[in-house]
Formats: structure tokens, sequence, C-alpha cells
């Protein structure tokens, strides 16, 4: 049958050359395609005009996450504290730099001795964008209900960590507001200037009244920060608008009045290479979550890349003091000397980044220096810690212990891009000095999944608190908080209530030189003594913007504020 | 022919329910705490017990889970899926507010993915010369080898960054729908093509396409007249694929060009162990999946006369 199709198709004449026109123009489309990508590209010759501040404009910022609800006193991830900042006030401002607590919504303070009770004189001329005032009552109705939560409204006990033993707030009069706690809380002073997830940035009465479900209209979520919502559309972008008659800036960052720009849209984006393009390519004028391995590239490109490191610890090893291995503090110290800081620094790091040189970031009031004495690279001496121990070379160059090998299992968290490849030169190197660190690097999910066996499971927790107070210690490892090194009866040759008393003595005090005393001596305890933790690296949250965008702030929580940020062109 | 059609329907609703109770398995077997999940992750460790505890009982999860089952299933045939975990809002709403964006990207891209299949099989069939034709029906799977990010990046590089022709990322009218639209379609398009290249080649050797040889009639005029009739019926089979690789490919699609949509929004709810959201995007799937079978199942027989002949005679399938 085919033959005799053939053979009546054959005897027709071939009049069409279609076969060779549609490779002619597949062959064009490649090439014109693989023209355009490697194209240069010739519109980034914008000047940077600094100066005098332009008024209006839209600053298009693209970032990875979305918030999955316009309340700022909840949240987990970074767009929700970020936009939640933009959108309330707190009572105090942290200075980024110094680490002092300075005066936002309140103008002054006073503490008692026990530090149980702190009272905040408030501003006077501060509202909300309804036009509803801010007051002590509406201090008193906020705190309450971020620390208790409210059932019936489908509100979480947010603040509930933040504020441990929070009693009330007494209104004596309209413009004061008294906080008590159960218990001595030096922290609460930094607390107040909380600008990271689930912050304590006030909402209007009318707001407070709305259920969770209700607070997803952007529309009702009323604060007193410089600009307020327009829209929100998860998944895709938050607009946020300037608030008219703004004027209560913190005082400490020198801006007066209203914000430059108009408008700000947050632009989710999750790809990276999509964020990057963006820029480049001028559809947005700045970007969060800039890769490690996209900073040159930008930067070279002539785009501006700020950042600031992450408050509060370094990224960390937590030491299981009573899980074999990792209760014996010679490999506890093994662990701290045994991998070179120079290697992860030159292979993993960007100028963004650096090497941790204690558990505390350098920006923490209190932070001490440990990188000459136990944060060194010194693999003879962690070798020489390990022999004096005990542990003895198997035939797989691991060590032995009677008959236990020297395997340390490591749990730690996927979310920075630097983790995984930090961890794995760490790994490298101890294996040197006969340690087997396994790693075990996982999404957020499955972390908290894993992390609940931690006690039991896991020598080594590896993860980061942010934080700009030195109390973050007693938060991180107070035996009777966090207790990151699982301190109990059971770890040997650990006092616990030495532990204890060392790091519950930082809540006790808000005088700056016995606060950087007490500090020292926590980290000296952490660090040197019983060596429960190994600093690694510090991460950073980093932005590249083009230049013709200004004033873009990162507080003491390392998250943006763009009440001061102007673009030169005005758009 | 009711037997059939009760039939039928019984197995679209039993896949519903089977998706629902495997969901809610699957996510409380998981070892993780969609409680835990509520807090940063690092301060999980510090989370008071009773704090941990008031906010279980606020979402339910404190009660036994066989319990916690019946009232989900319950509420759900009432369509009521409860309030996602995560943003506090009811679940119904928060699918309905993303369905129109994944409808019009799925739909878009459907279309876009048959012209594409038929202009394949017509051209593979077409074809006089050998390499041309090996060639073209080499293009399926091209096609759905390609990783869908891949190839959602690279469109973005060229048209967008370069050319600026599309906007890169988010909802703003109909040409951003464009380079999703054709990330989408491309690896949608391959079975189906593949599927018609076959039938193509298939009705093409029949003997009426002989006769319309012997007739007199052009290579094109049989494809167009004859064997396009015919042969592009079993298309239909593989309609619940075709939905699969959709929504499948909808997830990236929609994350590369930062689009909302159910499909980012059901893996966002599965990295946040938010049950009731997953639940409910799992269950509009599966609803989906179930219904499209069904319609296909349903209408088969009345384009396919000899289906109909056999259900009159009472061999139901």
């Amino acid at each position: 049958m085919s033959d005799l199709r053939t053979a009546i198709e054959r005897a027709t004449p071939r009049r069409k050359r279609w076969p060779w026109v549609a490779g002619a123009v597949a062959v064009l489309l490649v090439a014109g395609g693989g023209f355009a990508l490697t194209r240069g590209d010739a519109s980034t010759g914008r000047a940077a005009v600094a100066g005098a501040p332009v008024h209006g404009g839209t600053l298009q910022f693209a970032l990875i996450d979305y918030q999955r609800s316009p309340d700022p006193q909840w949240g987990t991830n970074y767009a929700e504290s970020l936009i939640g900042n933009n959108v309330t006030d707190k009572l105090t401002w942290q200075d980024p730099d110094t680490g002092e607590v300075t005066p936002w919504l309140a103008e002054s303070w006073e503490y008692n001795k026990d530090l149980t009770e702190f009272t905040f004189h408030l501003r006077r001329d501060v509202t909300f964008s309804d036009g509803s005032p801010f007051d002590s009552e509406v201090v008193k109705a906020n705190f309450d209900q971020y620390v208790h939560g409210d059932e019936k409204l489908g509100i979480n006990p947010n603040g509930a960590i933040l504020l441990p033993g929070y009693i009330e707030t007494l209104t004596p009069d309209r413009y004061t507001a008294v906080v008590r706690f159960e218990k001595p809380l030096a922290s609460f002073l930094q607390a107040s200037s909380f600008t990271a997830n689930a912050q304590p940035g006030f909402l209007s009465p009318s707001t407070l009244k709305l259920s969770a479900e209700e607070r997803t209209d952007p529309k009702k979520v009323i604060g007193t920060g410089p600009f307020v919502y327009e829209s929100w559309q998860p998944q895709v972008k938050t607009v946020l608008v300037r608030r008219k008659g703004y004027n209560w800036a913190p005082p400490a960052l020198k801006h007066r009045g209203e914000a430059y720009l108009d408008r700000i849209v947050f632009n989710t984006i999750p790809e990276a290479s999509v964020r990057t393009g963006s820029l480049t390519s001028g559809a947005v004028d700045a970007t969060l979550d800039v890769g490690t391995t996209d900073e040159k590239p930008l930067a070279d490109q002539g785009f501006k890349i700020i950042y600031r490191g992450v408050s509060g610890t370094s990224i960390f090893f937590n030491l299981n003091s009573r899980l074999f291995p990792t209760d014996d503090i010679a490999v506890r110290r093994a662990i701290q000397l045994g991998w070179d800081r120079e290697a992860i620094r030159k292979t993993v790091l960007t100028g963004s980044y650096s090497v941790a040189t204690s558990v505390l970031a350098p920006s923490v009031p209190g932070y001490v220096d440990y990188s000459g004495s136990v944060l060194r690279y010194d693999p003879e001496e962690a070798g020489r810690l390990l022999d004096e121990a005990g542990w003895k070379e198997g035939p797989d160059g691991i060590r032995v212990k009677d008959g236990r090998k020297l395997v340390v299992k490591l749990l730690g968290i996927s979310n920075l891009v630097a983790n995984k490849p930090a961890y794995e030169s760490i790994q490298q190197d101890l294996k040197k000095i006969g340690i087997d660190l396994r790693l075990t690097v996982v999404p957020i999910p499955d972390y908290t999944a894993l992390l609940t066996k931690a006690k039991t499971d896991w020598n080594v927790v590896a993860a980061n608190r942010s934080r700009n107070d030195p109390a973050v210690l007693n938060l991180q490892y107070g035996p009777a908080l966090g207790n990151g090194s699982f301190v109990t009866k059971e770890s040997p040759g650990i006092d616990v209530d030495e532990v204890t008393r060392t790091l519950g003595r930082l809540e006790l005090t808000l005088d700056p030189a016995t606060r950087k005393q007490y500090a020292k001596a926590a980290q000296d305890l952490l660090l040197d003594k019983y060596a429960l933790v190994n600093p690694v690296y510090n991460p950073s949250q980093v932005i590249a913007h083009a230049d013709h965008v200004h004033g873009i702030i990162f507080d003491a929580q390392s998250r943006n504020h763009f009440v001061d940020t102007w673009k030169s062109n005005g758009k | 022919m009711l037997r059939y059609l009760a039939l039928k329907i019984g197995r679209a609703l039993f896949v519903v329910w089977a998706a629902f109770s495997l969901t809610f398995v699957l996510l409380f077997v998981l070892p993780a705490d969609p409680v835990d999940l509520l807090f940063d992750p690092a301060e999980v460790n510090a989370v008071p017990p009773e704090v941990r505890e008031q906010v279980a009982a606020g979402y339910g999860f404190d009660r036994p889970v066989i319990l916690q089952y019946l009232t989900r299933l319950g509420h759900a045939l009432t369509g009521d899926f409860g309030t996602s975990v995560q943003s506090g809002r009811p679940v119904v709403p928060t699918i309905l507010d993303v369905l129109p964006s994944t409808l019009l990207l799925a739909a878009g891209a459907l279309a876009l993915a048959l012209v594409i299949a038929f202009v394949i099989a017509l051209a593979a069939t077409s074809a006089r010369r050998a390499w041309v034709r090996d060639l073209v029906e080499a293009l399926p799977s091209g096609a759905v080898s390609v990783p869908v990010f891949l190839s959602g990046i690279l469109m973005l590089q060229i048209f967008s960054f370069r050319l600026g022709w599309f906007p890169a990322f988010g909802d703003r009218g109909a040409r951003s729908l464009v380079l999703p639209l054709i990330t989408l379609a491309i690896p949608v398009s391959g079975p189906i093509a593949q599927l018609l290249v076959r039938s193509f080649a298939t009705e093409f050797r029949s003997g009426y396409v002989t006769t319309s040889w012997a007739k007199g009639a052009t290579r094109g005029g049989i494809i167009v007249r004859d064997v396009f009739r015919n042969a592009g019926l079993p298309a239909l089979t593989i309609a619940g694929i075709t939905f699969g690789n959709l929504i499948a490919g909808s997830v990236i699609t929609e994350t590369v060009f930062a689009r909302q949509g159910v499909g980012r929004m059901t893996q966002a709810a599965i990295n946040t162990l938010d049950v009731p959201l997953v639940q409910g995007t799992v269950v509009l799937v599966a609803a989906g999946f179930a219904l499209i079978n069904l319609i296909v199942d349903l209408i088969y027989p009345l384009l396919d006369p000899r289906l109909r002949a056999a259900l009159a005679t009472g061999r139901a399938a």
C-alpha cells in the first residue's frame, strides 16, 4: 500500500522549498538569541548625583520572601519584618553602630533598680494614620495582645518569647507607660527597639480589635510609621505610600518630616538570577538577598553593594555537652582549633561576610575578639589535646577511644548559601586531625523537625540568632532557656549553676561598664572555660542598588528603613 | 449507560476523598510540627511550653488525630477547609484569590501547547525528506527534556533583560503573561505532540488515505481534510496527563516569573506545613483531575461511534 502511495506522490512535481526556508528561519532565531545574550549592556551610564535629597519617586525593591500577612507583629521571615518596620514605629531606636538605645516614640525612660519596671515617657505629637492618637493606653493594649495573644481573634502570643515574664503595663497618665515584669529583664530595653521577626511595632486600637483574618486587609492595618499600606498581594508584592504629616523618625537618624519617597514597591522575586537581571535591566532600583557569587559581577557593572552583618550571634556550632563524643571537652576544643579560618574567608565568603571571632557578632555591645586565643587555626594543638584525652588514630584515620569512633553529627539549616560550603570546609579540616564530622544540612521544616531530638541525637546544631544585645547569650545558652549546648547534670565537668549564674547576670544590669564585664565573662565561659560553642562566620544582609538610590538604612537588627531613602532622578 | 455514569462518578469522588485523606496522613506522618514553624527557627528551642500549647490549641492541633481528621473531613464536605495557619485567612478565599492567575496561565499554555503539538504533527507528516521528518519528530522529546526553570530563565535573559520586550516579574497585564505561557507550553506540548505524530502517521498509512491519493488529492489536502480529523481525537485521552503537567509546570513557572498562583502557594504551604491550605489545594487539584477524566470518559462515547455502540449493547468499560 505504501508503495502505491509513494508512487502516486512521486508522480506529482516538487514545488515547495519550505524545509530550507524553515531551516533558515530557525538558524536566524538561534543566532539572534545568541546575539541578544552576548550583547554588551550599553544602558548603564548613569552618573552618581549625590547632594541634597530629592523628594518623590517610587522605589522598586526586590526580595526573596513575601508577607504572609500584613500584620507586622507576627511573622518569621525577612519581608515581614522589613515591611513592618516601615509601617510601624517602636518605643526606642537602637543605634546600629554603638548599640546605644536612643529615643523614638518614647522621649525618655527610667527603670527601677531590680530592672523589673520600665517607665517610658511618650512623645505627645504622634498619631496613627487613621488619625487616632498614640498614648499610654495604646502601648498597654499593644503589649497585652502582643504577649498574650487573643484566642477569639486568632492572634498568636507573638511577643511571648521577646518579653518573658511580662505582667502588665500601667498607665499612670496619658503619656507615661510603665511595663512590669516578674523577673529582672535588662534586655527589655533593647527589646523595646526590636525590629526583627515578630516585632513590637505599635498598631492602632482599631487594628488591635481585628481578627487575624481581618488583618489580611492591608488598609485596615494601621501604624504610626513613615509609610502606610496601599496594597498587599501575597506572593507578588506589597506597596507602601508615604504617610502625610509624619514627623517622628528616630532623632538619631536626623531625618525631619515625611519620608522622601512617594511609594515603595516590595517585589517578591524568588529566583536569584531574576532578581539580579531585574536590577541590571533597570526593572528594580535595589534588591536584597544578593547571593555571594553575584556581588562582584554587580559591583563591576557599577551597582552599589551595601551590607550589614546580621546582629546577634554568629553562625555557630552549638556543641552538645552531654552526648558522646562532644561530652569530652578535649573534642570540643579540638573542633574549635581544628579548622582553617583563612580557607573559608577566601573560598566561601565575600567581603560582606566575616569569619567569626566570638559567639557574638562584632556589632553587639560587649563583643570580645577571641581570634588570637581559642578561635585560631592550630591543628597541632588540637591533635595534642585529643592524644592527651586518649583518642588514638584508627585504621581509617579517624580517632578511636574505648572502641568508639570520633564521629560528630551535625544538624544545620541550608537557608543561607554560605552555610553548606563553610561546613564542608570545616569537615575536611577536621578529618585531617581524625574527627569525622557528618553533615545533615536541610531546609527549615526538616531542621525544626530534627531539632526536637537534638538533645539525644545531634552533637552539633548549627544556626544563628538575631538579637543585637549581649543577653542573647542567656536566651540561647541559659540552661533554663534555650540551653543551646544542653548543659545538664549529665554534662561531665560542667557546673550548671555557674553557667546559669554567669549568663543570667546579663539580665541584671543596664550599667554599660558592668554589662560589658558580664558579657566578657559569659563569652569566656562559653568559648574558653567550657568550650560549648564553635563560632563559624558572621552572615550578612546584602543589598545591591543602582547608584541613583541613596540613604537605605540598616538598623541594629540589619533590617532596612526607607524613611531617609531618595532617588536622584525623583522618579 | 446509567451504570457507566455511576461508576465513573463514583471513581472520581473516591479519588478526591483519597487525596484528602492521604495528604492528611502524610502531613501527620512528617516529623515536623506546624506549630514550630510559626516561630523563628533559631528561637524554636526557647518557646515556653505554655505558649506552644496555647498556639497548638488555637489551631486544634492538640486534639486526637482521628478527631482532627473527622472534623476536617466534615467541614470539607460543606466546602470549609478551615483557616490557613500562616496567614490567618480562610483557605477557600485564599485559593480563589490566586486561582484565576493559574487558570489563565494554564488555559493559555494549554491552547499554545495544542497549537505547537499540531504544528509539529502536521510538519512531521507532511515532510517529504526523511531527515526533516526525523528532526521534527525529535522535537517533542526535546520539549519534555528541557527543564522549565532553565527555559524560563533563558527566555527572561533574552526577552526581558536584554531586549526589554516583556516585564520580568509579577502580574502586569497581558504582556507579562507571554513568557510564562511559552515556558509552560513547551513541556506540556511534548507528550501531546508525540501522541499526535504517532496517530497522524498511522492514519496517513490507512486505506482511505490511499483512496484519496488515488482520487488525485494533494498531500496538504489529505492531511487537513482526512487525517487531521481522525488523528486529533486520541489527544483527548491524555487530558489527565496534560493537566498534571500543567500543574507541575505551573509551580516552577510561577516561581521563576514571580507570579501569584496555586502552584507556588502549594509549594509555600507544604514548606510551612500549613495543613489546612495544603489540603485545600490538594483537594482542588484532585477534583480538577477527577473532573477532567470524568468529562473525557463521558464525552468520548459521543465522539467515537464505535464506543457508543459498545455501551448500548451493555458492555460497559
